[in-house]
């Protein structure tokens, strides 16, 4: 028998049990479903997680000095540039204080950057300029406040020109940070950024502790960070007194413990597909009994133990498939309303997670017609003829 | 063409031993039209059983155009049932589920036959048996005469070289049944071996053969004549 005439029969036996068909491939729906939504769901998270993880730099090194008698000097730090692999540097300093302008203050956190800085960490100026190697060399009172402190300060981001006051002492604002609300990690609002050399002095912190590092290709970033840390090592004498920090080595870490937590998840939702091509066999085994006599005619016209076979082996495999497909149309539905609906995440099936899942139904069709296939299969023709 | 020795079927109800056939010996010829006549559990449709090779028997030989079925494979008995037997039961049983055109086609399926040759063939066979203009309907809207001319449809679509009826006519009035016995006298013409199982003396004397069974033995032979004849019988 040609397989397209066991397709046609196959096929003409589930529609012609439209109800029983379409309960039994419930199963397989729910099954895709889980599997597929569940994938796709942290796949999305993955996708946005990652997506701001590099907007924080995600090819830049991170180094900071933990011993205060092994600290580099800025000029040691600029020096490093010269060495293999290595692009630029940006050393900064962090501390806390209070800003005064108008008779208004606020608590912020003052960084001394240099004007490399913006090439590690998103700063768009809204107005203004950034602070310029100028501003280093003679440690000018000069800074950069942040949306939310040009507003709070002033009533207003249009600013520059106009004087703060740190810890008594007066700057001269020159920039103007865009308002870039909160991610993950922290806010981006309330801050000020004045000169490295300037903070230093402010902070009474000489040396430098710690200073972002790129490479000069993103290809080389490892060799970077051996660079790195060969540097580091010869000059501070222990690796204990230096942390040498790589974005795209937290990101790795980060996307390892979610395909983990994607394939667990794939794992359980993969257990409600074996359910439902238990249900198949079920119904196959039902089925099997109650046309018993028409397995019997069809063995006396001359159908082999092969046709038999293929005919119910077809006929799951229809449930299973068609079960398959529909599961991924309803995901593929529920992802593109919840994308409309967060528009912060980007939900879409992988062809990869799509085709393991179809193929796992169909698999589950095959695995689970073959006993009741067989079953059919193996009736003396006499017996079935018999059966009513 | 048929040749049965010694054949036994011996089934087990409870813990008693019922000889459905109890030591069977019949030879068939080509192109023969054979009646076997027996009371309701007498082993004829045991014996049709065996010949169509639904059924396997306990014990005997039974050669069939001189090979012996019984060392046959399910397969090879799968093909041979398809291609030289044609089956007509008194349950008609056809696929419910399936049109008239359809059940005649089916064992073309299984042959392999194209879908043209098969359309063409069916079409053929339908005509013969004068139900062309009731192709498409199914055996619940077709009446017992229809439906067991559906059935001998089924039956000689493949052309077989034998045609098994088991009390064709047992659930038809009688002009379905004159008309049935009409399509296996043509077909008996045409050069077919019919052998046709009934309990219906009248219908088995159009045979032009009558093989009579008792108790699953061979008690008179028209044909054969090596058998007593029992007077009044």
């Amino acid at each position: 028998m040609k397989l397209t005439q066991a397709c046609k029969m196959a096929v003409f036996s589930v529609w012609a049990n439209k109800m029983r068909s379409f309960l039994t491939m419930l199963g397989i729906i729910i099954g895709v479903m889980a599997v597929v939504l569940l994938v796709s769901l942290v796949q999305g998270a993955t996708g946005s997680i990652t997506d701001s993880l590099d907007s924080l730099g995600g090819s830049q090194i991170t180094v900071s000095i933990n011993n205060s008698k092994k600290k580099l000097s800025a000029g040691q730090v600029e020096d490093l540039t010269e060495l293999e692999n290595i692009g630029c540097t940006a050393p900064y300093v962090s501390g806390s204080g209070v800003s005064k302008a108008a008779g208004s203050s606020k608590d912020v956190t003052i960084t001394g950057i240099t004007s490399d800085y913006e090439k590690f960490t998103t700063m768009n100026l809204t107005s203004g300029r950034n602070i310029l190697p100028i501003d280093n060399e003679y440690r000018l009172d000069v800074c950069i406040l942040g949306n939310s402190v040009a507003m709070d300060l002033f009533g207003s981001t249009d600013v520059v020109g106009s004087q703060i006051r740190l810890s008594g002492r007066d700057y001269e604002v020159v920039g103007v940070l865009e308002e870039e609300g909160e991610n993950q990690f922290n806010s981006q609002d309330a801050l000020v950024y004045i000169p490295f050399t300037t903070a230093q002095r402010f902070l009474k912190s000489p040396g430098v502790t710690n200073f972002y590092v790129s490479s000069d290709t993103s290809e080389n970033l490892d060799a970077a960070q051996d660079t790195l840390d060969y540097y580091l090592l010869e000059n501070t004498g222990n690796e204990d007194y230096y942390t040498i920090m790589n974005m795209a080595t937290i990101q790795d870490s980060i996307n390892t413990v979610l395909n983990t937590l994607s394939l667990l998840l794939a794992g359980i939702a993969g257990i409600s597909l074996v359910v439902g091509g238990i249900g198949i066999m079920n119904i196959m085994l039902v089925s099997v009994t109650e046309r018993t006599k028409e397995i019997g005619i069809r063995k006396a016209i001359g159908a082999q133990k092969s046709d038999i076979i293929t005919q119910f082996l077809i006929e799951s495999m229809t449930i299973s498939v068609v079960g398959g497909l529909i599961g991924l149309l309803l995901c593929m539905l529920i992802l593109g309303l919840l994308t409309a609906a967060l528009p912060a995440y980007t939900f879409s099936i992988s062809v990869t997670v799509g085709s393991i899942a179809l193929g796992f139904s169909i698999a589950v069709g095959l695995i689970f017609g073959i006993y009741p296939a067989n079953k059919a299969a193996k009736l003396k023709p006499i017996d079935a003829l018999r059966s009513e | 063409m048929i040749d049965l020795k010694n054949i036994k079927k011996i089934y087990e109800i409870g813990d008693e031993r019922v000889h459905a056939l109890d030591g069977v010996n019949l030879h068939i010829d080509e192109e023969e039209f054979v009646a076997v006549v027996g009371a309701s559990g007498s082993g004829k449709s045991t014996m049709m059983n065996i010949i169509g090779f639904l059924d396997t028997p306990d014990e005997g030989t039974y050669n069939l155009d001189g090979q012996d079925v019984t060392e046959m494979t399910e397969h090879d008995l799968g093909v041979l049932r398809n291609k030289k037997i044609g089956f007509v039961f008194q349950q008609f049983n056809l696929l419910q589920k399936l049109n008239a055109y359809e059940n005649v086609e089916l064992p073309l399926i299984y042959q392999g036959v194209s879908a043209g040759v098969r359309k063409q063939r069916v079409l053929e066979a339908l005509k013969r048996v004068g139900l062309e203009k009731r192709i498409h309907h199914r055996p619940t809207q077709l009446s017992g005469g229809q439906q067991q001319r559906v059935a001998v449809a089924r039956a000689l679509v493949t052309e077989p070289s034998l045609i098994l009826a088991d009390e064709p006519t047992g659930n038809l009035d009688s002009r379905s049944t004159y008309d049935i016995m009409n399509l296996l006298h043509e077909l008996h013409e045409q050069g077919n071996t019919i052998i046709l199982i009934t309990h219906d003396n009248e219908i088995a004397g159009e045979a032009l053969r009558q093989v009579q069974i008792v108790d699953g033995q061979v008690i008179n032979d028209t044909g054969g004549g090596q058998y007593e004849t029992y007077a009044g019988m």
